[in-house]
């Protein structure tokens, strides 16, 4: 729930330079190189990892490890990731080893070890149960993940309606759990597109500091209206 | 710039020497697909364009490229694509209908069978076909001996004897059965293979090459310039291990109704990955564009979905094939024990009991993750002969289903009412003698069957009676159904289109009739009636009337409960939404299915 001083500030001076956008065409690699909000920033950078997927991978390592903001720095990452067969690479790990990456705080790591062992979790209850014990974030991010595929509406089993994962978003008891409603809630506004860009970047200021999981859905939400405007 | 040119020509060339010219235009008898059109089961389907490249996943390489010397689907994955037979399943619907044929008939007492070929049609090449190309197939490759067939078994009619293939011109062959048998019509939809590129590896044909020559023909050594088709595509490129690509038959004589000729798509990209895993991460990172889902996979897949631009198919269609519990109506008669759990296996009361006791819903929700729906005829539902059709073919709206509710209450009086109730106050139900009554349940180590089993052992528990749930190896299961030892037995049976094609496991006499095998020499009513309405939906070439045949002897069976059917999962796919037609995909046929059938009619909508 708390949030430092400077991102309240940058939060402000986000919220101004908003309202000047507001009415102008959307241009997501401005979007990227100046906003302030992690989540719209990071937004931009997911939508743009396919223009940055031409960049050169020692400028790539650069921006990952400096670039100026958190959307420059995703963009890299994850065009680092595509580029240098990182999937393949972690599929091709055993489980312990993507196990013990995991709990070094490797995300991507987690997300293949939940990939390859998802015939194990196939009922939500499993992966609720598991969240009950999970060791690290990152494999709490993953089993998140995992498990909002079964909250979306359309699944055979254990969906949920959009208000429910809001608030589930919000007040989970764990952060597998708002994970797996932010995932869910994203894939509902993708498909439905509810909130235009602007509509969207305002639900973010209004919920960064409060609900980041319920930010982070939006963030996939908005990447994904960003994606179109390219 | 020279050398380009020169490199260039070269191709142009080569490629001249793989592929004919095409047609001027569409030939006045080529194959028009209703595509689009009203009051077909087309109906829904879009006019596509011409261009662009399907990229699909695949597990396994071809062993060859020569379709009757085949026994793997990673091989008849291709050689399906590359030739097309005089019948074939609809694209659709998946009924028997023409194809290189543009008509038959059937004389009137259905002996004789007699193709009308679609003339002026050629193979990739540019030749001909004609119907040398028919009887060089069938009596030259298919039913002869020195060819390693794989559908020659297929060819036998019930009195051991082949259908006799004969050329009445150019463009009509005729098919002479000694006795009517309709199935045959599945097996005449054969492939047609061209003889003037095959003819002098046959032995017959000449002599000069060793017996067996043509089970070396079309290997994966042959240049692939050699492969000569009349499906609608060839192979043009394979790279070991990684890739098979095959490009458009400029001679195909499939159409769509505005004149375009068919495939849609220019290329198939065949991509060779190591796993399914691999395969749904191709599918997710866009580089195939269809994947054949699994139930598991459907949490990871559905939240990207939409952002990606895919759609996951959570249908409600079922899949081919059938699982079933039999209850062993002869326990105890090869050695003259357990004479009155017998006669109680042998009263439909009981059954119908323990049919009332099989909770479909749960095994559904629990077991296929919500993916699945109950059985109760052993036809496959995808097919046009299923009972849960109004007509052949017809769509599904089990009308007539013969089902038996889950509902405990009415089958413990049903127990009650034949006398199996607790006589000794153990809190099991015995035997209406008071003898003890233990039922065992046998599966083999198959998570989804064990996972029934256990569902039926407590429900049946529940009732009182005494159920004990053992895992055996699956050699020995069979070895029990096989010789009429264990009580309940569960298992499966893949399923296809015609019902005739079970005969050996619902007549009387049938190899797997393994409910009741003394039924062939103590055959009841019912028994009799199926024995006869089994050659009586083989005996006849009118579909219709079949399927009345057929209808009658499911729900015969149905009300048997010889074979008790549970349940089968759904037909689950996922294709980007750029695919055109991808959304038909169905049980029938996909865009990367086996028989290739659904892949000439999808098409690239961002063209």
């Amino acid at each position: 729930m708390k949030r430092n001083g400077l991102r309240a500030l940058g939060l402000a001076t986000c919220a101004v330079v908003l309202v000047s956008l507001i009415g102008f065409a959307v241009d997501v690699n401005y979007i990227v190189a100046n906003e302030l909000i992690e989540e719209i920033s990071k937004a931009a950078g997911l939508a743009l990892v396919g223009d940055y997927l031409s960049t050169d991978p020692e400028e790539l390592e650069e921006l990952a490890e400096t670039g100026r903001t958190p959307g420059i720095r995703l963009a890299a990452d994850r065009a680092l990731f595509i580029l240098n067969g990182r999937e393949m690479e972690l599929f091709e790990m055993d489980d312990d080893a993507l196990l013990e990456l995991a709990k070094e705080g490797d995300q991507d790591a987690a997300n293949m070890w939940f990939f390859k062992n998802r015939s194990d979790y196939k009922v939500p209850t499993a992966i609720e149960e598991y969240l009950l014990t999970v060791e690290a974030d990152t494999l709490a991010i993953a089993a998140g993940k995992l498990l909002g595929g079964f909250y979306v509406p359309g699944s055979p089993i254990g969906a949920k309606t959009e208000d429910e994962l809001v608030e589930l978003a919000k007040n989970g008891e764990s952060l597998g759990l708002r994970v797996a409603a932010a995932t869910a809630l994203t894939a509902i506004w993708n498909a439905d597109q509810p909130l235009t860009i602007d509509e969207t970047r305002t639900e973010i200021l209004s919920v960064t500091l409060v609900y980041p999981e319920l930010a982070l859905a939006y963030q996939g939400y908005l990447a994904y209206l960003f994606s179109l405007e390219l | 710039m020279k050398k380009a040119l020169i490199l260039a020509g070269l191709f142009l060339v080569s490629s001249l020497a793989v592929f004919g010219q095409g047609y001027d235009a569409q030939p006045a008898d080529a194959l028009v697909f209703p595509i689009g059109v009203a009051g077909t089961v087309y109906s829904d389907m879009e006019l596509g364009v011409r261009g662009g490249t399907l990229n699909v996943p695949n597990i396994e390489d071809p062993r060859g490229w020569n379709n009757h010397t085949a026994h793997e689907t990673s091989t008849t994955w291709f050689t399906n694509r590359m030739h097309r037979g005089l019948l074939n399943l609809d694209h659709i619907s998946g009924a028997v209908v023409i194809d290189f044929a543009k008509s038959y008939e059937i004389s009137d007492d259905g002996l004789v069978l007699t193709f009308h070929l679609r003339e002026d049609i050629k193979w990739s090449d540019g030749t001909l076909i004609t119907a040398d190309d028919v009887l060089f197939t069938f009596n030259d490759v298919i039913t002869n001996e020195d060819v390693d067939c794989n559908s020659r078994d297929g060819m036998i009619l019930p009195d051991g004897t082949f259908p006799v293939c004969e050329k009445v011109d150019d463009y009509t062959v005729t098919f002479t059965l000694s006795t009517i048998y309709r199935p045959i019509l599945n097996q005449l939809a054969f492939n047609l293979m061209p003889k003037h590129k095959l003819a002098e590896f046959v032995h017959k044909l000449n002599p000069d090459v060793p017996v067996g020559t043509f089970n070396e023909t079309w290997t994966l050594d042959t240049p692939l310039t050699e492969l000569v088709g009349n499906g609608p595509y060839l192979v043009t490129d394979y790279q070991v291990n990684v890739s098979v690509t095959m490009e458009r038959n400029p001679y195909y004589y499939g159409y769509d109704p505005a004149g375009t000729q068919l495939p849609y798509y220019d290329k198939v990209v065949n991509h060779i990955v190591a796993n399914q895993d691999v395969s749904m991460l191709k599918f997710r990172n866009g580089e195939v564009d269809v994947y054949g889902i699994r139930p598991e996979d459907i949490a990871v897949l559905l939240p990207e979905s939409a952002a990606k631009g895919y759609s996951v198919m959570i249908t409600d269609l079922a899949n081919y094939g059938t699982t079933w519990i039999l209850v062993n109506q002869d326990i105890g008669l090869p050695d003259g024990t357990n004479d009155e759990k017998r006669d109680l296996y042998r009263n439909v009361e009981f059954r119908e009991a323990l049919a009332h006791l099989l909770d479909k819903d749960t095994m559904v929700q629990n077991v296929l993750n919500g993916l699945g729906g109950p059985q109760w005829t052993g036809v496959s539902l995808p097919s046009p002969f299923y009972a849960g059709r109004d007509e052949y073919g017809g769509p599904i709206t089990e009308n007539d289903a013969v089902t038996f509710e889950y509902d405990p209450a009415l089958a413990a009086s049903k127990l009650d009412a034949l006398g199996v109730v607790d006589a000794d106050g153990d809190g099991w139900r015995d035997l209406p003698s008071g003898e003890p009554l233990t039922i065992t349940i046998n599966a083999n180590d198959n998570t989804i069957r064990i996972a029934y089993c256990l569902i039926m052992q407590d429900d049946f528990r529940a009732v009182g009676l005494n159920a004990n749930f053992q895992v055996v190896d699956f050699n020995t299961l069979v070895g029990d159904l096989f010789a009429s030892t264990g009580d309940i037995i569960l298992l499966g049976l893949t399923g296809g289109d015609e019902p005739n094609s079970g005969k050996n496991v619902y007549t009387s006499c049938g190899s797997l009739h393994a409910y009741r095998y003394s039924a062939c020499e103590d055959p009841d009513e019912v028994d009799l009636r199926i024995d006869e309405l089994m050659d009586l939906g083989a005996n006849t070439f009118d579909l219709d009337e079949a399927f009345g045949y057929y209808k009658e002897y499911q729900q015969l069976l149905a009300h048997q409960l010889g074979y008790i059917y549970l349940c089968q999962p759904t037909f689950l796919y996922a294709h980007y939404d750029f695919v055109g037609n991808g959304f038909m995909a169905s049980p029938t046929s996909t865009p990367a299915g086996n028989n290739g059938l659904l892949t000439e009619l999808c098409f690239d909508k961002r063209l």
